[in-house]
């Protein structure tokens, strides 16, 4: 099974509507423990990419290259550059191919991961999108490839629910200390809704 | 509700650096396309080192006012309080580099020190060498065995005078860095807060705090503090604000310090001299001889209302660095 541009391209129109969507829900999350742009950040960056999508390279990997740098060029937040990073990750893993094979998916999210956690200097278990990226990387890789949308869309919740009680020890919320528990983290909740929207689930 | 001198809240940072340079064209201009970085009118020597730093508008001086000879040679600017993208700031690094590589000399802020990073990997393949110096200087943000992780502030002016200073006399990029990371680890500094400011694009205050009530140890961005209580009278919040940086940094008889009494941007240069009484006495108590003391706005967050202390001990170099001329609209050595 591979993922082909056309398949790519669909999914950006995908996770940029989700992105508007939830535009609110984001910035509200953000704003009980942060700055409160985490819905300005998605949507800007997503509207980045959807604005040059057409005009993307075959090449999957500096497709993926080009829709980090809108990310980077849209926004200076953390988030943003968290996920610029996380595209690079997998960009420079794809460079020359024309499709991605879907048996890789596990390894590109798990190199995203560990990419943006050196970027980010922050440990799994904090309680942000790496812990959901790591989820998703471990579902995924554990599923048969059909089953594998399902697993990621499962894992995101999963993540959610894991550390919903749990205070943040890392990011911006870590400031926050014990009233982030009870809280779900603003990182998480957009990974939730990329990796549904990305996944068609 | 918002009570602001402002055309549009989204228009807020482009509108103040468009006013910025067109009142300073002797010292700044807007370079490249994004419009959120300032370089220097006039760029340095060829073959100096470059000195860039930025972070979230809101601050003024810092960052972009610090732009000038003998101090910085280029600032990427962000939204209030939000961290310039990294592409600015490999433009910034592009800039200010004239082959002598460039230091990345800016505060501990989680955005800004991931964009920083990021732009480097992107100025690493047009050869241009970067080092980077962080400023952590506030001592409320965390205790003295995770220094690390303590919010860069006010200390910052002091590293890009010193830096640059350095830099002018043709010290190269090992040479620079050096001291720019000499001159943070000389710095402690701790704020208080007496009334938030408000982000225009937010639109409403950073925090609440009740009209009688101030907090010690509150971040430029309102970080949370250390305690808040009833105001307290000008002695008592210089005494208290003294007692936690000399606890984090003894002064031994004979040092020779530098300190700065600022305004976090409501409060007026009267009560600031005011907490300076104090802050004479305790370092003259403990046997320092005061060099270059800086009372005014240097470092702000809007219109918050307080004050921060920064206290620098000297060595001979950090002195004459100290001493030696610059030039910016806010700020000028002879």
């Amino acid at each position: 099974m591979t993922i082909t541009r056309d398949m790519l391209l669909a999914a950006i129109d995908r996770v940029a509507a989700a992105m508007e969507r939830d535009f609110d829900m984001l910035n509200t999350a953000d704003g009980a423990l942060g700055d409160g742009d985490l819905g300005v950040t998605m949507s800007r960056g997503m509207r980045a990419i959807s604005a040059m999508k057409d005009d993307l390279p075959d090449d999957i990997g500096m497709a993926l290259f080009q829709c980090a740098q809108a990310f980077t060029k849209s926004s200076g937040s953390s988030y943003g550059t968290l996920m610029a990073t996380g595209l690079m990750s997998a960009a420079k893993a794809l460079r020359g191919a024309q499709s991605i094979d879907v048996a890789s998916v596990p390894d590109l999210i798990a190199g995203a991961r560990d990419k943006m956690q050196e970027r980010g200097k922050a440990d799994l278990g904090g309680k942000t999108v790496l812990d959901s990226l790591d989820y998703v990387s471990r579902a995924t890789a554990e599923a048969d490839t059909g089953d594998m949308v399902v697993a990621a869309a499962q894992a995101v919740d999963k993540a959610l629910d894991d550390f919903r009680d749990r205070p943040a020890t890392v990011g911006r919320a870590r400031i926050f200390g014990e009233k982030s528990i009870g809280l779900d983290d603003p990182g998480m909740l957009a990974m939730r809704s990329v990796v549904k929207a990305a996944t068609g689930q | 509700m918002m009570k602001k001198i402002l055309n549009n809240p989204e228009h807020y940072v482009d509108e103040m650096l468009e006013g910025l340079v067109a009142a300073h064209p002797e010292y700044y201009r807007l370079h490249g396309d994004g419009g959120k970085v300032v370089a220097r009118a006039k760029p340095g020597k060829d073959g100096k080192v470059g000195i860039v730093t930025g972070g979230g508008s809101g601050h003024l001086p810092v960052f972009t006012g610090y732009v000038g000879t003998g101090l910085l040679d280029a600032c990427a600017i962000g939204d209030v309080f939000s961290s310039p993208s990294a592409e600015q700031m490999a433009d910034a690094i592009r800039v200010a580099d004239s082959g002598a590589g460039v230091l990345r000399l800016y505060g501990n802020y989680g955005g800004d020190v991931m964009n920083f990073d990021m732009a480097g990997e992107l100025v690493e393949f047009e050869d241009i060498t970067c080092s980077t110096v962080l400023l952590a200087d506030d001592v409320a943000s965390a205790p003295p065995e995770e220094h690390e992780k303590r919010r860069g502030v006010a200390g910052m002016v002091y590293a890009f005078k010193m830096a640059g200073a350095a830099a002018e006399e043709g010290r190269d990029l090992e040479g620079v860095t050096a001291v720019a990371q000499k001159a943070a680890d000389a710095c402690r500094s701790i704020g208080a807060a007496l009334s938030p400011c408000t982000v225009p694009q937010a639109g409403k205050p950073t925090f609440e705090i009740a009209d009688d009530e101030m907090e010690m140890g509150m971040g430029i961005h309102g970080e949370p503090g250390v305690w808040r209580g009833k105001l307290q009278t000008a002695d008592q919040i210089a005494g208290e604000m003294m007692d936690r940086l000399l606890a984090d940094m003894p002064i031994s008889s004979g040092d020779r310090v530098s300190v700065m009494v600022n305004s976090l941007g409501a409060t007026p240069p009267e009560e600031l001299y005011i907490l300076y009484r104090t802050v004479k006495v305790r370092l003259e108590e403990a046997g320092a001889t005061i060099v270059m003391p800086l009372v005014g706005r240097y470092a702000t967050s809007m219109e918050m209302a307080g004050a921060s202390f920064t206290l620098c001990k000297l060595d001979e170099e950090l002195e004459n660095l100290l001493q030696a001329p610059c030039d910016c609209a806010f700020w000028r050595v002879e």
